[in-house]
C-alpha cells in the first residue's frame, strides 16, 4: 500500500458535498500535484487531510493507519498554508522551533535543529528577527522550514507560490523542487497554475468539481488528456465541436468518425500563407487536421504572432513567425499526434464525462 | 512669482482671513478649555482652599492641611483607597476569568445561540439601574452578602461583564483563525494553542477590557452604596459623603484621586485599542 492512501473520500460543508469519492495513492518520497480551478475543492482536499474538516464518507490512510477520525494535532501531516499563517509575537526561530517545543524536545536540540532548517531554507542569521519583517519570499521560507521542523509523514502545501510576485516565484519553485528531491519528503502540492504543475510534481493529479478527472505523469497529462476538461485545462486552447459547417475543413483519421470534441494547442497548428497545398512539403498523413480560412486577426506576441482564423462558426487560434494582414487566406494543419479527440455517440448530445478518448498512436 | 495686483489682492485677502480663522479659532478653544476644565479648575481650587466663604471669589485661606488629613495613614480616605482598588481588582479578575474563555467561545460564529448569549450580558444595563440594585441588595440580603466585599465584588463585577465580554468577543475575533490551525497543524492540543498563540493575539484586547472594568469599578457608586454601605466605603461613597456634609476640600481631593487612574489608563487604552478591533465590536 502506498505511504498516503486515500480512499473513497467524501468532504462536504452543511449539506454541500464539495468532494465527491476522492481516491489517491502518493508513494514514499513522492510530489503530487493537485492541479486545478479555483473553488474545485483542492484547498477542502487538505484541510481534510490535516483535520480541520470532518470527513463525510472513505478514509485516509498513512503508513497503513487509519487516520480520519484522529484530531487534526495527532496526524502528523503538516501544512504550508497559502497566507503562510506564521505567529506575528514570535521570531523566526520560534515559529520553525514550535512543533519541537510542543514535543517537549529539549532546548539545546531544538536550537540545533532551527540552526539546521535555517541552512537547508537559506535563511541563516534571520533566527532572531520577527517575521513580519520579513518579505514575502522568506516568509514562505519560514512557513516551510516550520513545516518540515518535525518530520512529518507527509508535507501538503496550498498554492505556496501564489502570493509571490513572479520572479521570486521562480527561484522558489525551483527551490522546493530541489528541496523535495534532497531530503525525499512525501508531499501534495496543490496549484492552479498548470506550469507550476508539470515543473514541480512526479505525478499530476487533475481536480475538477471535486472529482479526480485524471492522475499521470506529466507527460501523461500533458499529451495524453484523458478528458476534454483536462485537455483544455492542460493549455489545449482551441477547442472544436465535429462537424463544423460551412468550412473548409478535413478531419484525416483512422477510424472516421462522425460526431467529436476536439482539441489542440495553438502552437501545433502549422500556418502555410499559400493555398492550395503546393507548397505543402509535409506528408499529409502525418497531419490529421486540415483547414482553410481567412486570417482575423493578428496579435504580437514576443517571439511570435498570434493568428486568429476563421473556420465557420469557430475562431482557430494559430502560432506564426510572422504578421499576417486581415483576410489572408491561410491553411492550418495540425499533426494527427498533437489532436486530442473525444468521440460522442452519434445522434446524442452526450454530457462530457461520457466522451471517450481516441487513441493518437 | 508673478505680481500682478490681482494676485497681490488675493494674498492680502488670504492674509486677512488667515487672521480671522486664527483668532476665531483661539477663541474656540478658550470657550472649549473653560467648559472643559472651569469645573476641574474650581475642584483644584477646593483642594489648596482651607477657608472659602461665599461672597469671595477665591479663598480667603490656602494651605495643604486637607492634603495632610487625608493622606494620614488612618484617614477615611485612605482606608476607603484601599478598599476601592482592592475591589477594582478582584473585580478585574473575577471579570477576566469569566469574559476569557467566554469571550473566545462567543467568537466563534458557529456557536449556537451566539447573539443570545452576547445580549443576555447587556441585560443588566438594559433596566434602571437603581431598580436593579435595589433588587440585588434584597437579594442579596437573604444570603447575608449585603455589607461584604463578595456582595459589592460580585455587583461590580456584573456591570464590569458586559464590557469586558464584548471586547473580548471584539478581540477575538481579529485573530486569525489560520494560526490556530497551523498551531494545531504543528501538534498542539486545543489548550497549548489557545495559551500560546490565540490569547498572546487578544492580549492588547483583553488588557484594554480589564482597564475598563477597573476604572468601571472605581467609579461604581450605586450598586455599592445598596449594597456594600455602610460597612464597606469606596472613594466614590465617600466623596459622596464628603459632599454631603459640605466638607468640599476632602471631596474635591478624593475626586482627584479618582481622576488619576482614568486619565493615565485612558492614555494607555488609545495605544491597546486598535481600529480594527473597534470595528469588530459587536460582530
Ligand atoms: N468554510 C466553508 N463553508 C462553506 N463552503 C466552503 C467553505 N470553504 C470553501 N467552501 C466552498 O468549497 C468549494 C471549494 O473550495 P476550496 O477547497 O477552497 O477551493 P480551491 O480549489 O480554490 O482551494 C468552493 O465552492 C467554496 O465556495
Ligand atoms: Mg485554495
Amino acid at each position: 500500500m502506498a505511504h498516503l492512501h486515500i480512499e473513497n473520500l467524501q468532504v462536504g460543508y452543511g449539506n454541500k458535498l464539495i468532494l465527491k469519492n476522492i481516491n489517491l495513492a502518493v508513494e514514499q518520497g513522492e510530489m503530487i500535484a493537485l492541479l486545478g480551478p479555483s473553488g474545485c475543492g483542492k484547498t477542502t482536499l487538505l484541510n481534510a487531510l490535516c483535520g480541520f474538516i470532518p470527513v463525510s464518507q472513505g478514509d485516509i490512510f498513512v503508513a497503513n493507519r487509519a487516520i480520519s477520525k484522529r484530531p487534526a494535532e495527532k496526524r502528523n501531516i503538516t501544512m504550508v498554508f497559502q497566507s503562510y499563517a506564521l505567529w506575528p509575537h514570535m521570531t523566526v526561530a520560534q515559529n520553525i522551533g514550535y512543533g519541537l517545543k510542543v514535543q517537549k524536545m529539549k532546548h539545546a536540540d531544538i536550537t540545533t535543529r532551527v540552526t539546521e532548517l535555517l541552512k537547508i531554507v537559506k535563511l541563516e542569521g534571520l533566527e532572531n528577527d520577527r517575521v513580519t519583517a520579513l518579505s514575502g519570499g522568506q516568509r514562505q521560507r519560514v512557513a516551510l522550514a516550520r513545516a518540515l521542523a518535525i518530520r512529518p509523514d507527509v508535507l501538503v502545501l496550498d498554492e505556496p507560490l501564489s502570493n509571490l510576485d513572479a520572479k521570486v516565484r521562480l527561484s522558489v519553485r525551483h527551490e522546493i523542487k530541489a528541496l523535495q528531491k534532497q531530503l525525499g519528503f512525501t508531499s501534495l502540492i496543490v496549484t492552479h497554475d498548470q506550469e507550476e504543475a508539470l515543473v514541480m510534481a512526479d505525478r499530476i493529479a487533475v481536480l475538477n468539481h471535486g472529482t479526480i478527472e485524471q492522475i499521470g505523469t506529466p507527460e501523461d497529462i500533458y499529451h495524453r488528456p484523458k478528458t476534454p476538461f483536462v485537455a483544455d485545462f492542460m493549455g489545449a486552447d482551441n477547442h472544436l465541436t465535429w462537424p463544423i459547417q460551412n468550412a473548409a475543413i478535413t478531419l484525416n483519421i483512422n477510424p472516421t468518425i462522425t460526431q467529436a470534441e476536439i482539441y489542440f494547442r495553438s502552437e501545433n497548428a502549422l500556418v502555410s500563407t499559400r493555398p492550395p497545398a503546393t507548397n505543402v512539403d509535409v506528408n499529409p498523413s502525418n497531419m490529421g487536421l486540415l483547414i482553410e480560412g481567412p486570417v482575423e486577426q493578428s496579435v504580437f506576441f514576443g517571439n511570435n504572432y498570434q493568428i486568429s482564423v476563421r473556420c465557420g462558426t469557430h475562431t482557430i487560434q494559430a502560432n506564426h513567425d510572422q504578421h499576417l494582414p486581415e483576410h489572408t487566406p491561410v491553411l492550418l494543419r495540425v499533426p494527427t499526434d498533437a489532436l486530442h479527440i473525444f468521440a460522442t455517440e452519434a445522434g446524442n448530445s452526450a454530457p462530457q464525462h461520457s466522451l471517450s478518448p481516441l487513441s493518437n498512436q | 512669482m508673478i505680481h500682478s495686483p490681482i494676485h497681490l489682492l488675493t494674498k492680502r485677502f488670504n492674509k486677512r482671513y488667515f487672521q480671522a480663522n486664527f483668532w476665531l479659532q483661539c477663541l474656540f478653544i478658550l470657550l472649549l478649555a473653560l467648559v472643559l476644565f472651569g469645573p476641574i479648575l474650581n475642584l483644584l481650587i477646593w483642594t489648596i482652599a482651607e477657608r472659602w466663604y461665599f461672597p469671595h471669589a477665591l479663598p480667603t485661606q490656602w494651605g495643604l492641611k486637607y492634603w495632610h488629613q487625608v493622606f494620614n495613614p488612618y484617614s477615611d480616605v485612605s482606608g476607603s483607597l484601599f478598599n476601592s482598588v482592592f475591589i477594582a481588582v478582584l473585580t478585574v479578575i473575577v471579570c477576566l476569568l469569566v469574559s476569557v474563555p467566554a469571550g473566545y467561545a462567543l467568537s466563534k460564529q458557529t456557536l449556537p445561540l451566539r447573539v443570545f448569549w452576547m445580549l443576555l450580558f447587556l441585560l443588566p444595563q438594559a433596566f434602571p439601574n437603581l431598580t436593579v440594585y435595589i433588587n440585588i441588595a434584597r437579594i442579596f440580603y437573604d444570603f447575608g452578602l449585603n455589607g461584604t466585599f463578595l456582595g459589592v465584588i460580585i455587583v461590580h463585577s456584573v456591570h464590569g461583564l458586559m464590557f469586558s465580554i464584548w471586547i473580548s468577543v471584539a478581540a477575538f475575533s481579529t485573530t486569525d483563525p489560520m494560526l490556530e490551525r497551523a498551531s494545531r497543524n504543528l501538534g498542539a492540543g486545543p489548550f497549548y494553542t489557545f495559551f500560546h498563540i490565540v490569547l498572546p493575539q487578544a492580549a492588547p484586547g483583553i488588557i484594554a477590557s480589564a482597564i475598563f472594568v477597573f476604572l468601571e469599578s472605581l467609579d461604581e457608586f450605586t450598586g455599592t452604596f445598596f449594597v456594600g454601605s455602610p460597612n464597606i466605603s469606596t472613594l466614590p461613597l465617600l466623596l459622596y459623603t464628603a459632599s454631603m456634609e459640605g466638607n468640599y476640600q476632602i471631596a474635591s481631593i478624593t475626586a482627584l484621586i479618582l481622576l488619576v487612574p482614568s486619565v493615565l489608563f485612558m492614555v494607555i487604552i488609545t495605544k491597546f485599542m486598535r481600529p480594527d478591533m473597534l470595528s469588530k465590536l459587536g460582530k
